[in-house]
């Protein structure tokens, strides 16, 4: 059990990832697609703060003193994460706007049945 | 002298500008791209001589470098800026005739950003700020293939935007790895510390990395998204994502590999992928109908030529395939901008419609003549100097092994010849139906078109103008050490 509760958070950020591909490529609903993406980023961007993340720690402030800097969190995958978030929240507005010109066009968001350009 | 910082600066501020100055005047906003791109080839310019001498490193935020966000101005990095500040400048020119429906100034700031993310994919030296300069890049080419907002744009920007977010995504997830194993987001700093990690545990990131950015760069089984977005997109847009997207995700592929990792056992691997990816495209260029679906996956076989010279290693070859996109750049931009009025005129975008339109529009069939046989590697053309390097370099280096893949890398310039004729005798020797009235590009258009056709034959007849600057630009990509002493002092 030691492992699952010293790994428990990388276990459950690729799950995340797994699980996000997993949609995208088996399903052919393209807003099930977008989803998955939106899983995937998740994963990824739990992964990134469990790459910095220390038990029991605190912030990376000194401020009071007796602060030792080898307790403290790593601020720097944090700060990566929300420029990740930024992104991926762009990237899903775009994609969900793709996908309601593309029911316009079409009438479905089944992608098998989206295919005009073929070879 | 002039920061580097300010080629991503200027334009990142003018792709802003660029809906303010469309609310009092349309007609302004299209030219404030061309005032952009001028600006940056100019600095690019200036500073690459400089550069050929001492890299620049620039450190943001004032800390000192593997703290700060460094910006890496050497021989590549401002060679690759400066031809996406020249091709943006043409394809922009271009644009102030061709681009006249929709919503133009959304157009001309989503244009800028493309040419702000490849710029400053090309410049940093670290590797989370190249992935949000490649999502500024990716982002914006997934709006522009939609531009239009018909059924093909809309489908290819939904297959080309759910591709390269996954691409995207596993470029994040494999950032994340070697931050955890490194400690820190600076290239040089990384690559100095990559030979005290495990080989084995490397492997992981450096293999989710060049994935991700393979995608963008449409390395061989990564590449399904390419046809479909270069063929629906307007023709600017695919001059734009065939001359400059995917030789930066290009860039990006061998900064990663052979910088930051320095992984010579890969490259092997990478050798032949080239190969496989230059056949696949040509062969699949040569059944297309679609003249600009043709064009595409030439793109795809140019970008596996290159992937081989640059991954066989040595000077010779590595100066060769920089050569060799650079006159990729410039040729493929003149042929997508040369079909552009083709299929304006013609109506359609099949290939045997085009029959005599040589008549109908002499300048520009010229142009694309011009393209097409510097692309397949005439000489006195830009491309003939290019693979005649890569063919030397690779056959200096020996073995039986490479001189079979050179013969098949001919194999696929011969099928390349093969299609590209077959499109010159239909233009020039087809029998056009009806009238064969003269219907020219508009001149803004020719104008565009001659700067880079004057190129291509400048450089082909005197390729030494540019040898110094390709061979430096090898030797920073060759000499990992180098590279780490110029960031870190």
């Amino acid at each position: 059990m030691s492992f699952l509760h010293d790994y428990a958070y990388y276990i459950g950020a690729f799950g995340l990832v797994l699980i996000g591909l997993l949609i995208v490529l088996t399903k052919h609903n393209l807003i099930k697609v977008i989803v998955g993406l939106s899983i995937l980023d998740t994963g990824i961007n739990m992964f990134l703060i469990a790459v910095g993340y220390i038990r029991n720690g605190t912030a990376p402030i000194f401020s009071r003193p007796g602060l030792e800097a080898g307790g403290m969190v790593d601020p720097v995958p944090q700060a990566l994460v929300l420029t990740a978030i930024v992104i991926g929240v762009a990237v899903l507005a775009l994609a969900l706007g793709i996908a309601v010109r593309l029911h316009r066009e079409y009438g479905t968001l089944d992608m098998r049945k989206i295919k005009e350009l073929r070879w | 002298m002039v920061s580097p910082a300010l080629l991503v600066a200027v334009p990142l501020g003018l792709a802003f500008c660029v809906p303010l100055i469309g609310l009092a005047s349309r007609k302004a906003a299209r030219l404030v791209p061309i005032v952009a791109c001028l600006f940056n080839l100019v600095v690019s310019v200036r500073l690459l001589s400089a550069a050929l001498e001492e890299p620049i490193v620039v450190s943001m935020g004032g800390f000192s470098p593997p703290f700060c966000i460094t910006l890496y101005a050497g021989p590549v990095g401002l060679l690759l800026s400066a031809l996406v500040a020249l091709a943006g400048l043409v394809v922009s020119i271009y644009a102030v005739s061709y681009i006249d429906k929709g919503a133009t100034t959304r157009y001309h700031t989503l244009y800028l950003l493309l040419l702000v993310g490849a710029t400053g994919v090309v410049l940093t030296g670290d590797v989370f700020n190249l992935f949000v300069f490649f999502e500024v890049l990716c982002i914006s080419s997934y709006a522009l293939v939609a531009y239009l907002g018909d059924r093909g744009g809309l489908e290819a920007a939904a297959k080309y935007l759910v591709q390269g977010a996954v691409g995207s995504a596993l470029l994040l997830l494999g950032i994340g790895l070697l931050y955890g194993q490194t400690g820190t987001l600076n290239m040089a700093d990384i690559a100095g510390r990559v030979g005290s990690v495990g080989s084995a545990s490397l492997f992981v990131p450096m293999a989710l990395m060049v994935v991700g950015l393979g995608v963008e760069a449409a390395i061989f089984p990564l590449n399904g998204w390419l046809p479909d977005a270069h063929s629906s997109a307007p023709s600017t847009i695919s001059a734009i994502l065939s001359g400059i997207a995917i030789e930066v995700g290009l860039y990006a592929v061998i900064r990663v590999v052979f910088t930051v990792f320095g992984a010579s056992s890969a490259l092997l691997s990478l050798v032949f992928l080239g190969v496989l990816t230059l056949l696949v495209g040509e062969m699949c260029a040569f059944v297309q109908g679609n003249i600009k679906r043709m064009l595409a996956y030439s793109s795809i076989g140019q970008i596996g030529l290159i992937v081989f010279a640059v991954s066989i290693a040595t000077a010779g070859s590595v100066t060769g395939g920089l050569f060799q996109l650079i006159s990729h750049t410039l040729s493929k931009v003149v042929l997508f901008l040369a079909v552009g009025y083709m299929i304006h005129r013609s109506g359609s975008t099949e290939i045997s419609s085009l029959q005599g339109i040589g008549k109908r529009m002499p300048l520009t069939s010229f142009a694309f003549t011009v393209a097409a046989f510097s692309l397949i590697g005439l000489p006195p053309f830009a491309g003939f100097a290019s693979k005649f390097l890569i063919v030397r370099g690779a056959l200096a280096e020996g073995g039986t092994l490479l001189s079979v893949l050179v013969g098949l890398v001919l194999v696929g310039t011969v099928i390349e010849g093969a299609y590209f004729f077959r499109v010159i005798q239909t233009i020039y020797f087809g029998t056009g139906e009806g009238d064969a009235a003269r219907h020219e590009s508009p001149a803004i258009a020719l104008v565009s078109m001659s700067v880079l056709v004057a190129l291509i034959i400048v450089i082909g007849v005197y390729p030494s103008l540019i040898s110094d600057t390709l061979n430096s630009a090898a030797s920073e990509l060759l000499q990992r050490g180098a590279y780490i002493r110029s960031v870190l002092g």
